[in-house]
């Protein structure tokens, strides 16, 4: 245990993943001291979000609804003492039904079709219980590597910003065959893998729903605004 | 918690949510929706922050020394004063209202980023260890989960008593997290530029830090 304390963790490489295999430091990470380890992790101004950011089936509000299964994707966001993550960032974006993403990136080497409906990306806020419910289209699946047949399963990508906590996964859905042959799932401690798919439970104005709680490893202080306001 | 009969209580593992990589296609409206440039506080504004300001300059390369393109930094920093603002920092320092420290930048294809913002101040941590100035680093991009690291200032005396670059035992691999000043004279008031090779894997490798709780 002593070394778990002076010495960080080694990455894992995915494999088969050469973005992996050419970016992953090979070193051991450097911990920091304890007695220099303050907790002042990064701590964004909050974006003032618009209404329907967590509303990824339509472009706009009152805007045609996009082609594909719309999912409902919600839950909870808690700390490492399991205390709600309130009023903090979540970042969601995902392919879209023929598995192609808005981004300029995808155009080169994806053909799949572009939705005029659907940009695919969304944001909001969780509640004061950590709650975050966010409505999107079940993106399809796409090839990541045809040379050795590489198939990204549906996925969504989570982005979780704020105080004292910093996360990037991505949700995966249950009954994938694609979910057991791909790499970036398959690096997940199995005993981990449960905690990346999202949980059926009753739909909500036809749509299926998806419960994806989250824990982070940070220990959140809720910010209040008068810390912040007397600069 | 479930004591055992010796009294030994073991360790709960909080069922944490694994990492993944970002990928390719982190939406560019998040990035532009953040902070780029922690100097001007808006465009057209005369406001600036306190402090002297600074222009960081990173190129980010991979293990066969390329660049590595559309690389998403997140920067975090003390103002001028030393004080983060953040609900956990309460020291007596003061804030600055034209800073808040945050700001999110993506590498071109050529793999570097220029970023605009001022020298942050040093600030006490723990038992009267002073953290040199610094800026800290999470690094995300298409094949690695997050990583963070923290950068310092090659013309700062403090460097030599910071807890946290000293904590590198080998001074060849402590030098690879302090940027060159570029700029050796300059008239008051201008911005110094300071350059920093980030290298993510191989020889010449960056170090980075294990922030999960211990």
């Amino acid at each position: 245990m002593k070394d778990q304390r002076s010495a960080g963790r080694v990455l894992s490489v995915v494999l088969n993943d050469r973005e992996s295999e050419a970016r992953t430091p090979s070193t051991r990470l450097y911990r920091i001291p304890d007695d220099a380890h303050d907790p002042f992790t990064p701590h964004p101004p909050g974006p003032a979000l618009r209404p329907g950011e967590n509303d990824l089936t339509r472009i706009a509000p009152g805007r045609p609804r996009a082609a594909g299964e719309g999912v409902v994707i919600e839950g909870r966001i808690v700390d490492a003492d399991l205390r709600p993550v309130r009023r903090t960032l979540v970042e969601i974006w995902n392919a879209n039904a023929h598995g192609r993403y808005s981004h300029v990136i995808d155009a080169g080497r994806n053909d799949a079709p572009l939705d005029p409906h659907f940009y695919g990306f969304g944001r909001l806020l969780t509640d004061d219980d950590g709650r975050y419910s966010v409505r999107t289209i079940k993106p399809g699946a796409y090839i990541a590597r045809r040379d050795i047949d590489w198939w990204r399963p549906p996925h969504v990508h989570f982005s979780v910003v704020g105080s004292g906590v910093r996360l990037v996964t991505q949700m995966y859905f249950p009954e994938e065959p694609l979910n057991e042959k791909d790499y970036i799932f398959l690096v997940v401690p199995e005993q981990d893998r449960p905690r990346v798919i999202g949980r059926p439970d009753a739909p909500l104005a036809g749509d299926r729903v998806f419960r994806f709680d989250i824990v982070l490893r940070g220990r959140f202080q809720t910010p209040l605004d008068a810390d912040l306001d007397h600069g | 918690m479930r004591p055992v009969k010796d009294g030994y209580t073991p360790p709960v593992r909080p069922p944490f949510t694994p990492e993944a990589t970002i990928g390719p296609f982190y939406p560019g409206a998040f990035v532009a929706d953040m902070p780029q440039d922690l100097w001007t506080v808006a465009p057209l504004v005369a406001h600036h922050p306190q402090g002297r300001p600074i222009v960081f300059t990173a190129r980010f390369s991979d293990g066969p020394g390329r660049p590595v393109p559309s690389l998403i930094v997140e920067f975090w920093q003390a103002n001028a004063h030393g004080r983060y603002r953040h609900p956990n920092d309460r020291s007596n320092a003061p804030l600055d209202p034209q800073f808040d420290g945050f700001a999110r930048l993506r590498t071109a294809d050529d793999g570097t980023l220029r970023f605009s913002t001022i020298r942050p101040g040093a600030h006490p941590v723990g038992a009267g260890l002073i953290r040199a100035p610094h800026l800290r680093l999470t690094v995300f991009a298409s094949g690695i989960d997050r990583l963070t690291t923290q950068v310092f200032f090659d013309d700062e005396a403090l460097n030599a008593s910071d807890p946290v670059l000293n904590s590198i035992a080998d001074p060849h691999i402590r030098a690879r997290l302090v940027a060159t000043r570029r700029t050796p004279v300059t008239e008051p008031g201008a911005a110094i530029e300071y350059a920093l090779d980030v290298v993510l894997r191989g020889d010449a490798e960056t170090p980075f830090f294990d922030d999960w709780l211990p």
